[in-house]
């Protein structure tokens, strides 16, 4: 598997494991762990894979992708 | 109909009894006649085997020793009616070697048909058990404590407080064990009970169960016997049956079959061997009674002793505890073997001595020779020589003379013996049958076989005769178990009692 | 120096509170009720004699030689086993017991070899010393008895031998075999004086036999009869020194007896807490790699993986290492390369590894092949308990009584810990085995599982689902313990989700292939049947929701309250000798040692300040990462301490194809392993016996690795590292690894307390060592977890990617053997390779029969990741629709066939589950052709140069 589908994989593989918890922000959580244990390399590439249309990204996953990008711009 | 008794007891099978019933029905048959043939148990005189009876207004008329050949005779003499006959015997009850009994432990056997309940029932049978149901667990084994019964394999300890200190020992499960791993030499008693009245040991081991809190009993008997475990089988299927065994019953019986080794005679190697292991003996503690088979708390117990049971508690500790001296109680089955006249079973209060066992009843020897040496107990007992004759037969008054009673087993030896040959006997005994766990007896046995071995063959024998008691010492204090630490007993006391077969001086005549 | 001397008690302590008084030779001595005379008198500096006693077995009572007198009782019953009375009277020494002893040792000596003077055991035999103890001068049965001098030896063992004329039947061998290792290989064949020690049944020998070679039995024998073949060679050794065994995460403490700088043999060393005296093959005896002909000990380099390797001098290999990883940098950018720190060296290693990286290199670039086994452990517990580690010390099993051991194979994986196990089940604790084999511990000797639910490989989430949810429906929940010590609203959630129907037995149990009924019973037994253990393994970790599984074993401990007390708990059983230590380290991209993350400011200047240099505080790459970002062309140069990535990381063609795109691999180890086919600077690396530092086990114990000898490589490979980090400018200012621990100890809370100080006084101690705790910690979270209320997470089972179809049928399971260690590297050249010298394919009868395999034949295996071939071997243990193989042999490469997928929280590879084919085959497949063409160039070392 290619680098980018290899990322969009792991982040999906997050997502099935964060949407079902209860009562907490799915999506923060996801974001949360891609920000924590993700080197910035893999950041970027995934954020720049949304850019391009973000294809195979689940749902939730497209939206935390989106906050980490936000969270990069705004700590510029 | 009239009732025809022929033993069914494998001593008297061995002399031809099977061949005699046959030669009964065949001979009714031919004469047009019907009878109920009974294949009974034994009366344990085995000189008379096979001793057959008749059942007659009179009482039962017993004939024997009869062959097949005599049977034509027998029916032309009236044999159905208790008809004059050569070997006529007359009531069996009236000959002295009966006569001279108290048969409690033996009441039944050679009497009822092995397998019907209904003769069990009718003799007496059962009451024990009802009688141990009033009493409750607790009252019953104060009964047996009261009794005074011990064990009857040999150690002679006492039943009552066994049972007690398994039923104060909680656990999940516990078991009763019967210990019919008959193997001493000339020892019979056992076997006769599993043929002869086997339902009386069923009895036994339910009140023991129920005493004690165990729901699952085994019977552990030697491969040698195989009638026995037919008949013990049979018997367990009859009581499933009838209720008296099994879930109704609370208490499951089962037999299992050794695999020919002496030592699994021995209480803690028969429960290995039950477990599946080999037959090694256990260090104790733990005693069995705190962890024994599987682990749980287990009343091991001799057949004999088992069996004994029902008669104390039908009629109370207290007429068991009457009979016997000393600090043995009740009645012993006492075993006549080897070179006597009268070779067979004799139960009787403790108390008689040597010299009236083997002599009066047992009438000499068979041979006819003067009897040289008696050795009481089993192959581990001590040989006695007539100077000892006046030993009463009880458990300490043998002790004081460095014997032992054992499982009753008493065998006759005439003057042609040689005692050195018997000594070394013993250590290879000893040898082939030690578990091989324990130094003293898996070296020491070969050891002194093979220094008795110099002994006899005159090389430095002062020195290695020296060396046979310094081993008898090392076996007696070393040894694991019995085996070996009874092994000196008939070593020791053929030097002692016999030293002129040794190479030594005769002992001064005044010792006699 | 001197050798360690342990005190033989005779018997095993006893546990009882309660003491007993009494006076023995007339000394008074208490000592606890259950103890036996022997030990007792031993505790009052009396020895009684003995042979058949050793206190690593109960009394047996064969040798009659420990014979007492006790004052009110007849006879001279054995001491050994007659336990003390209060009050009682002993005797040690009369005249009858010295007839007695005397009397027994005449008779042992009549059937004994007299050669004493060449015997491999003079000067280290009991036998010997008893006779000289009870004063023997004469054996007057002679020597022409029956005797057993002319028995046959047995040297099937390649690490011992059985010399049945020198054996006293003593049964200590059989005993332990039974009492200790829980194997029953052992028996007294025949009675009496014919009596003798078998292994196995007639026509075995020890080889052929169940003999696991444990070396109990060894370690057991008084006399010469089981000796190591070493010791025969070499003879007594003259010192030795404690030190802690480098296979698995068991940690077993050893004394390596040596003879200078030989070593002659490893002993099990009986104060070792984790293994209390017991050993396997491998830490027993698969030594020999140190010395083996293979072994590297001088540095090389080479421009390119297709040149012969080059002999140079130490400074030579140091300077290349540091130049190119400056010149990456220079070129490609700081964030090019990293380092790889190991789970096979030290703590202060693996610490300096990443510190390296971090300091010298100044990225977050470091990784450690926990990635790969336990990284799910660290964070699944991490989230729901507040610590990375196992809940328990390894003598908690002695009170489990409910033992659920999933995804793990312990028997061959942790045989030291499976060994005390199954003492605890023999003695009637209950058994659950989760694992889609029939692992040995399901049925062996006296132990047999209550339950085995041999779920399909991927489904252990589904079924951990289903056991919460019969615990939470039946109303088994511990309801006190959730109260008190979880998050309540977290529980609610979790047990609603669990409670709903797609959780239940009856939808799991045919999805995963197990009896909804003996779901439903082995979640009875967990919840009711007093204290429940769960022991875990990668089975459990290796797979796409290996965290989620960790999660779901810790919501299952939680809900039914086993935790926070002996005999209960969560425990990871951990693959390498420092698992635990290497993660505690600091060796995750993300954080530093003690689990701190990198970003967290207060933390990162703390080390900034301790190591004088700035740190990145953004995540470095994950193992599998560098080599996605290799391929990629951003990541070049590699410094990999003490792990074969090429054989031990999934799909190694992806493998293969990240390091060959590096431009600097640089590899520290101990033979040119497969990684270093691709290297470019090979580093010597030194054995675990040629250096200090510490092991921290899967208990989190903390274990001191002790120099037995010089390193044959000229430097210990802590100085390695400390002389990169010189080279590139980063100096280090260590003379000793204390140091290092100092250090640690200084920048990491849970480790405040360790010095070796501490380690050498008390022999070891469990982490978290501090001022709240200054002996350590073995059980915790106890009255409370470590981050405050235990956390449910909610475990939805996701199926993984990785599914079978037409083309890839079956599940592809992998796992390890007890004689060889993972990569084989160390086992693989030791005398282990009678027992296991290939990997095979386990594969069921009725799939074999469709693809008309014979047991034996020469099998392909592919799947999407690639296909090695190897041989078949027809069994029931795996399901069908299941094969299984190991990984230990580089001429398999059970790694070609395994995939990409990966732990959705750590990237820790799906080894566990691969869909695959397997056909019928002539022989090797032509990539392993290939492949082993290129080793055997790569591995070429070039002529040294006449000078």
């Amino acid at each position: 598997m290619s680098a980018d589908n290899r990322l969009v994989i792991m982040a999906n593989q997050m997502g099935r494991f964060f949407t079902p918890q209860r009562g907490v922000d799915s999506v923060a959580a996801i974001a949360n762990h891609i920000g924590r244990f993700w080197d910035p390399r893999m950041r970027a590439a995934i954020v720049a894979h949304l850019a391009a249309g973000g294809a195979g990204l689940d749902e939730p996953v497209r939206e935390a992708v989106g906050r980490l990008k936000e969270a990069k711009e705004a700590a510029r | 109909m009239t009732k025809i008794f022929v033993p069914c007891d494998a001593a008297a099978r061995a002399v031809g009894a099977d061949r005699v019933a046959l030669a009964i029905q065949q001979e009714a048959a031919r004469r047009g006649v019907t009878l109920d043939l009974v294949r009974n148990g034994s009366r344990g005189l085995f000189w008379l085997e096979p001793m057959i009876e008749v059942e007659t207004p009179a009482g039962r008329i017993a004939y024997g020793p009869v062959t097949p050949s005599d049977v034509s005779a027998l029916f032309d003499g009236g044999l159905l009616d208790g008809g004059v006959h050569a070997l006529r015997i007359g009531r069996p009850e009236d000959v002295p070697f009966l006569k001279r009994q108290t048969r409690l432990t033996f009441a039944r056997c050679g009497i009822v048909d092995p397998l019907s309940l209904n003769d069990y029932r009718a003799h007496g049978g059962y009451r024990g058990l009802a009688r141990a149901r009033e009493l409750g667990p607790v009252g019953t084994v104060q009964e047996m404590t009261a009794s005074g019964l011990r064990g009857r394999g040999g150690a002679g300890f006492p039943t009552g407080i066994k049972w007690k200190t398994v039923a104060d020992t909680s656990a999940d499960r516990k078991y009763i064990v019967c210990n019919g791993d008959e193997g001493d030499s000339g020892t019979y008693a056992d076997r006769m009970l599993l043929e002869g009245d086997p339902f009386v040991l069923i009895e036994g081991m339910t009140i023991a169960g129920y005493a004690v809190g165990a729901t699952k009993g085994y019977i552990y008997v030697r491969s040698e016997y195989p009638d026995a475990i037919r008949t013990m089988e049979r018997a367990i299927v009859l009581a499933e049956a009838a209720g008296l065994l099994g879930a109704e019953a609370g208490f499951d019986l089962e037999v299992r079959v050794g695999a020919g080794a002496y030592v699994c005679g021995e209480e803690t190697s028969l429960l290995e061997s039950l477990e599946g292991k080999r037959g090694q003996v256990r260090a104790k503690p733990p005693l069995p009674a705190h962890k024994g088979l599987f682990g749980k708390p287990t009343v091991i117990n001799n057949l004999v002793t088992l069996a004994t049971v029902p008669a104390v508690m039908a009629d109370g500790a207290k007429a068991y505890a009457d009979l016997g001296m000393g600090r043995s109680r009740g009645t012993m089955p006492i075993q006549i073997a080897g070179n006597s006249k009268h070779g067979g079973l004799f139960e009787a209060a403790f108390g008689l001595t040597l010299g009236e066992i083997v002599d009066d009843i047992g009438g000499g020897t068979a041979s006819g020779r003067p009897v040289r040496a008696v050795q009481v107990g089993g192959p581990l007992g001590a040989y006695f020589s007539r100077a000892l004759f006046d030993t009463p037969f009880d458990y300490e008054s043998f002790a004081a003379r460095d014997g032992l009673i054992g499982h009753g087993g008493v065998v006759v030896f005439d003057d042609t013996v040689d005692m050195a040959r018997q000594a070394r006997f013993a250590l290879e005994f000893c040898a082939i049958e030690s578990c091989g766990k324990c130094t003293p007896c898996r070296i020491g046995s070969v050891r002194g076989t093979e220094t008795m071995d110099k002994v006899i063959a005159g090389d430095r024998r002062e020195a290695n005769l020296a060396l046979v008691e310094d081993l008898c010492q090392t076996l007696k204090f070393g040894s694991l178990c019995a085996l070996g630490g009874f092994t000196p007993y008939p070593v020791m006391s053929a030097i002692r009692h016999f030293p002129e077969d040794f190479g030594r001086p005769r002992l001064a005549a005044a010792a006699e | 120096m001197s050798l360690v001397q342990e005190i033989d008690y005779g018997t095993p302590a006893s546990k009882s509170a309660d003491t007993v008084t009494l006076t023995i030779d007339g000394n008074p001595v208490t000592v606890p009720a259950g103890t036996s005379i022997m030990r007792a008198a031993m505790d009052a500096g009396i020895q009684v004699p003995k042979l058949c006693a050793t206190d690593s077995v109960d009394a047996f009572g064969s040798c009659r030689l420990c014979l007492v007198e006790i004052a009110g009782r007849a006879g001279t019953p054995a001491s050994c086993t007659t336990p003390v009375g209060p009050g009682m009277v002993v005797s040690t020494q009369t005249e009858r017991l010295k007839q007695v002893r005397k009397g027994v040792m005449e008779l042992y000596i009549s059937d004994h070899p007299l050669d004493c003077l060449t015997c491999a055991a003079n000067g280290d035999c009991e036998l010997q010393d008893m006779a000289g103890a009870v004063g023997l001068r004469d054996v007057r049965y002679g020597y022409k008895g029956e005797n057993h001098l002319e028995q046959a030896k047995d040297e099937s063992n390649p690490y011992f031998t059985f010399d049945a004329s020198k054996c006293i039947v003593c049964s200590r061998c059989v005993r332990a075999c039974e009492e200790v290792q829980g194997t029953f290989a052992l028996t007294i064949q025949g009675r009496g004086f014919d009596s003798k020690v078998s292994a196995g049944g007639w026509g075995d020998d020890f080889l052929s036999s169940e003999c696991v070679s444990c070396g109990a039995c060894v370690q057991a024998c008084p006399t010469a009869t089981l000796s190591e073949k070493s010791l025969i060679e070499i003879g007594q050794p003259e010192h030795s020194v404690v030190t802690t065994c480098a296979y698995c995460g068991v940690g077993c403490s050893f004394k390596a007896e040596m003879r200078g700088e030989e070593l002659v043999r490893m002993v099990p060393y009986k104060d070792g807490k984790a293994n209390r005296g017991h050993s396997c093959v491998k830490g027993r005896f698969a030594w020999g790699y140190a010395n083996h002909r293979e072994r590297i000990l001088k540095p090389m380099i080479r421009e390119s993986i297709d040149q012969p390797w080059r002999e140079v001098s130490w400074q030579v290999a140091i300077d290349r290492v540091a130049s190119e990883f400056k010149r990456l940098q220079g070129t490609y950018g700081r964030l090019s390369v990293g380092g790889i720190t190991s789970s096979r060296c030290t703590n202060e290693e693996t610490y300096l590894v990443q510190k390296l990286i971090r300091g010298g290199f100044g990225n977050n670039n470091v990784d450690t092949c926990a990635r790969v086994c336990h990284s799910p452990t660290g964070y699944g517990l991490s989230t729901a308990f507040g610590t990375s580690a196992g809940t328990q010390d390894f003598d908690s099993v002695e009170h489990s009584d409910v033992i659920l051991v999933i995804g793990a194979n312990p028997t061959d994986a942790h045989p030291v810990f499976a060994s005390r196990m199954k003492k605890r089940l023999r003695q009637g604790a209950r058994l659950i085995v989760v694992d889609p084999r029939r692992t040995d511990i399901v049925r062996m000797p006296h132990v047999e599982a209550d339950y085995h639910l041999p779920l399909r490989p991927g489904t252990n989430a589904a079924i951990l689902n289903a056991l919460a949810h019969v615990i939470v429906t039946e109303g088994l929940t511990d309801e006190a313990f959730v109260r008190n010590y979880c998050d309540r609203d977290a529980f609610e959630h979790w047990a609603a989700f669990v409670s709903e129907p797609q959780n239940s037995p009856e939808v799991v149990g045919p999805m995963a292939g197990v009896s909804a009924d003996d779901i439903r019973g082995a979640a009875r037994l967990y919840a009711t049947g007093g204290n429940g253990a769960i022991y875990y393994g990668l089975g459990v970790t290796e797979h796409s929701q290996g965290t989620t599984t960790v999660m779901a074993i810790a919501n299952l401990a939680m809900v039914t309250g086993n935790l926070g007390k002996q005999g209960v708990g969560v425990n990871p059983l951990r693959g390498q000798n420092n698992v635990q230590g290497a993660c505690d380290m600091g060796s995750f991209p993300h954080e530093l040692s003690g689990y701190r993350h990198i970003s967290d400011d207060a933390t990162r200047t703390m080390f900034e300040k301790m190591w004088g240099r700035p740190l990145d505080h953004e995540p470095g790459l994950r193992i599998p990462n560098m080599f996605d970002a290799a391929i990629e062309g951003t990541f070049k140069g590699i410094y990999v301490q003490g792990e074969d990535i090429l054989q031990s990381d999934p799909n190694t063609a992806h493998v293969i194809k990240a390091l060959a795109s590096m431009e600097c691999v640089v590899v520290q180890d101990l033979f040119l392993n497969e990684t270093a086919n691709y290297a470019h600077v090979f580093l010597p690396g030194s054995t675990f016996l040629e250096k200090d530092g510490t092991f921290t086990n899967a208990e989190r114990r903390i274990n001191r690795v002790r120099k037995v000898m010089t390193p044959k490589n000229g430097m210990a490979d802590w100085e390695i590292t400390l002389a990169i980090a010189k080279a590139m400018g980063f100096e280090m200012p260590y003379s000793h690894p204390s140091e290092i621990m100092d250090e640690i100890a200084r920048l990491t809370p849970t480790f405040a307390g360790v010095s070796y100080e501490l380690l050498d006084r008390v022999g070891s101690v469990q982490w978290p060592c501090n001022e709240k705790a200054p002996l350590g910690t073995p059980v915790m979270h106890i009255g409370g977890f470590a981050r405050g209320k235990g956390n449910f997470m909610i475990t939805e089972y996701v199926p993984t990617d990785e599914r079978t179809g037409p083309r890839f049928p079956l599940l592809l399971t992998t796992g390890r053997i007890l004689s060889q260690y993972n990569v084989g590297a160390q086992t693989r050249r030791t005398g282990n390779v009678v027992w296991h010298d290939e990997d095979v394919l386990e594969i069921h009868p009725q799939d074999a029969e469709m693809r008309g395999i014979r047991d034996g034949d020469w099998v392909k295996i592919d799947s999407r990741a690639g296909g090695t071939a190897l041989h078949a071997r027809i069994t029931d243990r795996v399901a069908p629709g299941v094969v299984y193989t190991t990984f230990h042999h580089p001429d398999t490469q059970a790694n070609v066939v395994t995939t990409d997928y990966s732990d959705w929280a750590t990237n820790c590879p799906e080894y566990k589950v691969t869909a695959v084919q397997v056909s019928p085959s002539n022989g090797p497949s032509e990539w392993q052709r290939g492949y082993n063409e290129q080793a055997d160039r790569s591995r070429r070392i070039a002529p040294v140069a006449a000078e």
